[in-house]
């Protein structure tokens, strides 16, 4: 090989690695142009989806394994383990959350919102590790309360770690927290519509198209890897339900003020027992979710073995008629006991699972009466179970869209949709007749931080531009008009500004010292529209937002306020004095408007 | 404390995801080898618990039984065979309340495995206990024609002849019988299915059918005792009284201590000696038959009468005027007797022997079934009716 040949290969040889590289570094570019930040931020919904389902899969492995290294498979009644398991875990659940995991009491849904509107979106990765181990411990062990929240809360925490880690926008952090509690929750209930709704019902409180795309994405991702590892099993072996005709309407609806009267109750004694329980001395608190633990060992031990846990078992056997209305009504009544206990001491812990065994508790022995009662208007219990979970979470949680979509995605009957709609409006308009906060809201404030309750925003009277509009002026100039006649035309009003009609089309003002000012300077001959700026005013619609009208009545000194069907047509006018001046009213309590301006 | 995650990820786009992808790739590895060990730790504790309750099922604790399975399923809650007991478990605990939650477990194997033939032979069973004949006839068609794990021509018949018990229990003779001819098609060369059929044929009221299915296991085992007197029943119920009273004699001589099929040959041997129109018997014997049996009805229709309370000496209409009425054509029809000899009186025997049926069946439907004699003319009639159809 001569030294020519030798230093070509060289060359050749040192120019590979150095291509390779290049067109590494070309594709990694072209990879950079194409994640801008949303496609960025979606795409993150799928792994914030994809490692919350890991984790949730693993917490209720660990519920799995808790429950079945202390209770045993199946606790039977008059079992020592009854007692001793609760209290003994109670204790080390209190040492944990009060020495190790503080920040991790509840059920994790007022974190999660105190995130998104407080904290940027920040949840330490610590509060997840908290909630995963303690909860696991206190539900495993029998506490009376449900995983969903927990795995809300981890998830929650999930994203907003690695949001922070990759120093994604503030605006984006901020929606993390949410997006990993939907995937959390869908990952917990198998239900990822539920999950979405609840998020968006409770949690963020409005809709757009990016923030539904998120949450949808990590949900459906979380309950994809949930199924993988655990099964598409639903929750519950959902019995034949039937729907008997318009009669049985009015049953339903006796089921929904049941349930709302429960859930006022539900709530009011969460409500009373939890901030006496605060104000007891610090020491207490490592013996109170013992106490809890005691007293719930002693509901099993004396014969209701079913309030323990989350009870997904037992609300099963109800669907299925296995229990008389007497046993369920007890059981009802007993899980509100034990759920408040437990919730109440500080056993961190979700509600969800409670709320759905009260319900269906409640459901069955409802249904169980009406039947006894009335055996030609009521098919089976197992329906009236099913309605009654969603009934008690309309009334108790107050999310009455989530209510219904929880109920259908549980049940798969599309035919049962009537009933679930009636019985939740009557529970869920007793609930909010009789319990002015709902029980988040309840906790939030007992925790001393001001969040927006977003049923109160859902029911605020919003005020809309024809609150603040002024009738149409008596006198509108048009363009095509010459400056001297439309001169002559103002000459005797009242008014100070007058609109202006354009050609051929928009709307445009004119004062009326302007006007007199061109026809001195001699400009009568010419056309108003010739003289005025090509500017246009702005319109808005009468039922737009009052705050719409913002952004134009500093620059402006009226905007018109046209007809939907016809924009040429003028309903009205306003300005910004008639804008602050409804404001003003509204604030003094004069107005229909209650929120805050 | 705060947990911070060391910043060590590029913060370009596809380096990110790149780290992410394999976070998740390990993440996934990591929970399914988690998963994978729980779960084989669970299925061996379900396995356990499952004997337990298999235990307690087959002696007949039901409540143990049910509990163990319950506790099976919290291991393993997606095993099938788990819940297939649980369900059979709930069924047979003789609880109404359960039948509910058996049906569900059912329902949910079946819409898994339509075709499984244990899961529809469960389901009928629960249609069965709610006597729904539809919902069971149905499955019970479905495990008949599904797949069996084991022995399918066996579980197959064992089937249908539970579903034709159902429906004799039922009341649905009709159905029964269609199955029953269905299981006469398909029945295997095993003496004792033979036999369970045959004595469904006769259930079903079938009375030729159980005959030739008896036949078919006499065949298989000639001295069956079972068979024998099944077959001596009905070939008696048929009116087939001889070969009734060769398969009786033949059941007595097999099983002497069968107090039944004793009293059903001395019934079809009273039979056989008293028909007068009986073949292959002289005109004396005939005669001296129809005296017998005329005589035979004057006195069930008096102790009939005294029974009841009837005066057969009046002639006003009263409760027991049919009595009367058959008392006056007795006598009217006595003198006839002595003309039995001649051969010019063709008509005379049916004439006396029809008094003598219509006696015999007012009185059996007034003073209840009769014995001896009176039974024996009461069946021949009988025969006489079916054989005049």
């Amino acid at each position: 090989m001569s030294n020519t040949d030798a230093v070509d290969s060289e060359v050749s040889s040192s120019r590979a690695p150095a291509s390779r590289f290049q067109t590494s570094h070309r594709l990694f570019s072209t990879l950079e142009g194409v994640f801008n930040e949303e496609v960025f931020f979606l795409i993150l919904c799928v792994f914030i989806g994809i490692f919350s389902g890991l984790a949730v899969v693993c917490f209720r492995l660990a519920i799995d394994w808790t429950h079945l290294a202390l209770l045993g498979p199946l606790p039977q009644t008059h079992s020592w383990r009854l007692f001793a398991v609760p209290s003994l875990a109670g204790l080390v659940v209190a040492l944990l959350v009060l020495r190790v995991f503080p920040n991790i009491r509840g059920s994790g849904v007022n974190q999660t919102k105190a995130a998104l509107y407080i904290f940027n979106g920040f949840i330490p990765f610590r509060t997840a590790i908290g909630k995963f181990i303690c909860s696991a411990i206190a539900i495993g062990s029998g506490q009376s309360l449900g995983p969903e929240d927990p795995s809300l809360q981890i998830g929650a925490s999930i994203a907003s770690a690695l949001g922070r880690q990759l120093q994604i926008s503030r605006e984006k952090l901020r929606l993390m927290a949410p997006v990993g509690a939907a995937a959390g929750l869908a990952a917990a209930f198998n239900a990822p519509i539920s999950a979405v709704l609840f998020v968006i019902e409770e949690v963020i409180g409005r809709w757009s198209a990016g923030i539904l795309g998120s949450v949808v994405l990590s949900a459906v991702s979380s309950v994809v890897i949930v199924r993988w590892f655990l099964g598409s099993e639903p929750l519950f072996r959902i019995p034949v339900t039937t729907f008997k005709g318009p009669a049985e309407l009015l049953a339903y609806a006796v089921l929904g003020i049941v349930g709302g009267l429960a859930s006022v109750a539900f709530a009011k004694s969460i409500g009373y027992l939890r901030p006496r329980l605060n104000r007891l001395p610090r020491w207490t608190q490592y013996l109170q979710p013992a106490v809890a633990g005691l007293l719930i060992g002693l509901i099993a031990f004396l014969g209701a073995p079913q309030v323990m846990g989350a009870g997904y078992d037992s609300m099963d056997q109800a669907m299925h008629g296995q229990y008389a209305w007497k046993f369920l009504a007890i059981l009802a009544v007993l899980k509100i006991l034990a759920t408040t206990l437990s919730f109440a001491s500080g056993a961190p812990g979700g509600m969800f699972a409670p709320t759905l065994f009260v319900g269906a508790m409640l459901g069955g022995a409802v249904g169980d009466i009406e039947h006894f009662f009335f055996p030609h208007l009521t098919v089976s219990t197992g329906t009236y179970v099913l309605v009654g979970m969603g009934v008690l979470f309309a009334g108790f949680l107050r999310v009455p869209m989530t209510s219904v979509f929880m109920v259908l995605e549980v049940s798969g009957n599309y035919e049962i949709i009537v009933p679930v709609m009636v019985a939740n409006t009557f529970s869920y308009l007793i609930s909010r007749s009789l319990q002015d906060v709902p029980i988040f809201d309840l906790l939030t404030r007992q925790d001393g931080l001001i969040l927006p309750s977003l049923e109160e925003e859902r029911e605020e009277t919003i005020l809309r531009v024809e609150d603040a509009m002024l009738p149409v002026p008596a006198t509108i100039l048009n363009a095509e008009d010459y400056v001297d006649a439309n001169a002559r035309r103002v000459q005797d009003s009242a008014d100070s500004i007058f609109l202006v009609r354009m050609h051929p089309s928009g709307w445009n003002t004119i004062s009326r010292d302007q006007l007199l000012r061109l026809f001195r300077e001699g400009k009568g001959e010419l056309t108003l529209g010739s003289v005025l700026p090509p500017q246009s005013l702005p319109a808005l619609y009468p039922d737009l937002p009052l705050d719409a009208a913002l952004r134009y009545v500093n620059d402006y000194p009226v905007v018109i306020v046209v007809n939907r069907a016809n924009s040429r047509q003028l309903e009205g006018v306003i300005s910004r004095e008639s804008v602050f001046k409804k404001y003003g009213s509204a604030r003094s309590g004069d107005g229909s408007y209650q929120g805050t301006p | 404390m705060s947990l911070r995650f060391p910043k060590l990820v590029p913060r370009s786009a596809p380096v990110i995801l790149l780290v992410l992808t394999l976070a998740a790739a390990t993440g996934f590895a990591a929970v399914n080898h988690l998963v994978a060990r729980f779960t084989a730790n669970q299925q061996a504790r379900g396995r356990k618990l499952y004997r337990l309750g298999l235990g307690d099922a087959n002696a007949g604790r039901y409540d143990d039984a049910i509990a163990a399975f319950r506790a099976a399923l919290t291991c393993d809650p997606t095993n099938s065979e788990y819940q297939l007991w649980l369900a059979r478990a709930l069924r047979d605990s003789n609880d109404p309340r359960r039948l509910d939650e058996a049906e569900s477990y059912l329902i949910t194997l079946w819409q898994r495995s339509p075709q499984d033939a244990a899961v529809n032979l469960a389901l009928a069973r629960v249609a069965a206990h709610r006597g729904s004949i539809e919902d069971a006839t149905r499955y019970y068609h479905n495990a008949m024609y599904g797949v069996w794990n084991a022995d399918p021509d066996l579980n197959r018949t064992n089937a249908r002849i539970e579903l034709i018990k159902f429906l004799l229990n039922k009341g649905a003779s009709k159905s029964a019988e269609s199955e029953l001819i269905a299981l006469a098609t398909s029945l295997p060369s095993d003496p004792a299915a033979r036999l369970q059929a045959a004595q469904l044929f006769a259930q079903a009221g079938d009375d030729a059918g159980a005959l030739a299915r008896y036949e078919e296991v006499l065949h298989l085992e000639p001295s069956n005792p079972a068979a024998l007197a099944g077959a001596g029943q009905s070939a008696y119920r048929a009116g087939n009284y001889a070969a009734a009273q060769q398969y009786l004699q033949a059941a007595i001589n097999a099983n002497p201590q069968d107090a039944k099929t004793l009293q059903l040959l001395a019934s079809t041997t009273l039979v056989l000696r008293s028909n007068p129109f009986q073949s292959h018997i002289s005109d004396a014997e005939r005669n001296r038959r129809i005296a017998a049996a005329f005589a035979q009805s004057e006195k069930r229709l008096t102790e009939c009468a005294r029974q009841t309370g009837v005066d057969l000496t009046t002639e006003a209409p009263s409760p027991g005027s049919a009595l009367s009425t058959l008392q006056s054509r007795w006598t009217a029809t006595q003198p006839d007797l002595a003309r039995l000899r001649s051969p010019a009186e063709t008509d005379l025997p049916d004439t006396i022997m029809d008094l003598v049926f219509q006696v015999e069946q007012k009185t059996a439907a007034i003073c209840g079934q009769p014995e001896g004699l009176d039974l024996a003319l009461v069946l021949i009639s009988q025969k006489g009716e079916a054989s005049g159809q």
